[in-house]
């Protein structure tokens, strides 16, 4: 299982709208920071969000047990460890 | 004596201070283009154990009362050109850009109005704006002085909120906890990270209520 | 035998310091003193000319600096108060400001500021003074002192502006001038607040004719000199602020 954290506020917003909208997702609130769960790979598409580079090179606030796999400027890929 | 343990009592930048090798461009760009009065000089000799020239530091004001300082020592030749730096450091065609362009000093202004007035002074002297970006909570606008310095001028697009200053500390300790670890990357920060938040986060927030703060905005 | 270097910052025409200072401080028992000056051209006391020697400060400064004075002191008293209240503060700053940047080690302090030091220490709080200057300027300097929290109940100025002539105003007329004041309800006289005017051979004499404690600005500035060096500050014939076991607990 993959698992990434987002610090929640609004300019990730749309970066967490995205990634818990794949399917077999589960969002969970810590605080305030959410997590999002996935049982395979996870994959973010940052046109989809519509977000500036800036901001999504640093949206990523932790990982539980995974890894990223790739993360360039279109796409993050998260996948269990 | 009263205890002042735990206290944070400094207060801002008495002086930032950098070599120069140009103190009439230095002049120019600080006080006639940017309009930084100066507020302060001293002029000097070298009186400690190392042999040492004569000297003027001379000080800009930059808000709040903080301060830039120049030292220019008279007679100093700069020691051998590298490929890049500046009046302060010489680095080699094998230092990566990056790091080169690391150490700035940045200036804070209120508003996108008085982003856009430095802007303004900048494009109309000898030294004119590089690049204007847009961060995750700032903008800027970045030149060289004349003596190299990279220099940045910078307003905050929104407030810094309690949860970004949680997530910075949460940030760095977890730097300071794998930092000693050979080989340490980003992924073993981000994942020492997401422990810290799973035991940390949830406190913070109820702390945060009890406290009486306004519940953050945040989704449903 | 403790060897101390002494920078003297001096109005152009002042030869008083260089005289008094080393017959002062000669007498030290643990210690000998030299003196190395810097001068910053000044004939007339008015404001105008006090301006224009504050300017010299700098250069005076980093002259001094070079020899490497264990102290400086910046033998200047009605020139600090002529600018206004807390001056000397200000400018002992500004030269210690100076000093360090430059990496010296050299300690700073004022006659202006000795002054002040020197009744402090004699726990005084009504003095009385004798000026050589133009009323106004001895009313700036009474002002001064008072802002520093003194009463000056009794004062006199023998309206002497040349700084050349104030050189030679014999003891004679500084004593008369004293004996002129109320002095039953003061606790010290400073028989000289000038560091041009002689009076060192005044000092003690008129102790015990007035039977109260005298300083004058050069003891003042030896009792100075000597607590900034860690020296004990006793010297014979030198006054009750130089007597050993004088000094009020700090302030």
């Amino acid at each position: 299982m993959s698992r990434i954290w987002f610090l929640d506020v609004p300019e990730n917003w749309t970066i967490i709208d995205v990634a818990s909208q794949a399917p077999a997702t589960r969002l969970t609130r810590v605080g305030p920071y959410v997590s999002v769960e996935s049982d395979g790979p996870l994959v973010v598409d940052r046109r989809s969000a519509g977000v500036r580079h800036a901001i999504w090179y640093s949206c990523v606030a932790g990982l539980s047990d995974s890894r990223i796999t790739q993360w360039d400027k279109d796409t993050l890929r998260i996948e269990a460890r | 004596m009263s205890d002042l343990t735990g206290q944070h009592l400094v207060r801002g930048v008495d002086h930032a201070a950098f070599p120069t090798f140009d103190p009439a461009a230095t002049v120019a760009f600080y006080r006639d283009v940017l309009g930084l009065p100066v507020v302060h000089s001293i002029c000097a000799a070298g009186w400690g154990p190392e042999d040492h020239p004569d000297f003027i530091h001379f000080f800009f004001d930059i808000g709040n009362g903080d301060r830039i300082a120049f030292f220019y020592y008279f007679g100093l030749q700069p020691s051998q050109r590298l490929d890049r730096g500046d009046s302060f450091a010489q680095f080699g065609s094998d230092v990566p850009e990056y790091f080169v362009r690391s150490r700035h000093l940045a200036l804070h202004v209120d508003s996108q109005e008085h982003l856009m007035e430095y802007r303004r002074r900048l494009d109309a002297s000898n030294w004119p704006v590089e690049m204007q970006i847009q961060h995750e909570t700032i903008e800027s606008i970045y030149t060289h002085d004349p003596n190299g310095y990279f220099f940045e001028i910078t307003r905050a697009l929104r407030p810094v909120t309690p949860q970004e200053d949680l997530d910075a500390n949460l940030t760095i300790d977890a730097l300071v906890d794998i930092v000693s670890s050979p080989g340490h990357t980003l992924e073993d920060l981000l994942t020492r990270k997401a422990e810290l938040i799973v035991e940390r986060a949830a406190g913070w927030q109820e702390e945060q209520e009890r406290a009486g703060a306004a519940p953050s905005e945040v989704r449903a | 035998m403790r060897r101390v270097r002494v920078g003297l910052v001096v109005p152009s025409s002042n030869v008083t310091v260089e005289h008094e200072m080393p017959q002062l401080l000669r007498r030290h028992p643990s210690a000998t003193f030299s003196f190395h000056s810097s001068r910053m051209r000044m004939a007339k006391v008015s404001p105008e000319q006090l301006a224009a020697m504050n300017a010299q400060r700098e250069r005076c400064v980093i002259e001094l600096g070079d020899s490497d004075p264990d102290v400086l002191l910046y033998a200047c008293l009605v020139a600090l108060m002529s600018a206004g209240p807390g001056e000397h503060d200000r400018i002992e700053s500004l030269v210690a400001e100076q000093l360090a940047a430059g990496g010296s080690r050299t300690l700073v302090r004022s006659s202006a500021g000795a002054l002040v030091e020197g009744l402090r220490a004699l726990g005084a709080r009504r003095i009385a003074l004798v000026t050589p200057y133009l009323e106004p300027l001895a009313r700036t300097v009474v002002a001064y002192l008072e802002h520093e929290g003194f009463e000056v109940p009794a004062w006199r100025a023998l309206e002497v502006e040349d700084n050349r002539a104030v050189s030679r105003i014999p003891g004679e007329q500084v004593m008369a001038a004293a004996r002129t004041l109320p002095l039953n309800d003061v606790d010290a006289l400073v028989i000289s607040a000038c560091v041009q005017m002689p009076s060192l051979d005044l000092v003690e004499p008129a102790e015990a004719e007035f039977g109260l404690p005298v300083l004058s600005a050069a003891t003042a500035g030896a009792f100075s000199v000597l607590r900034a060096v860690g020296l004990p500050p006793s010297l014979p014939h030198a006054g009750r602020l130089l007597r050993p076991g004088t000094e009020a607990p700090a302030a």
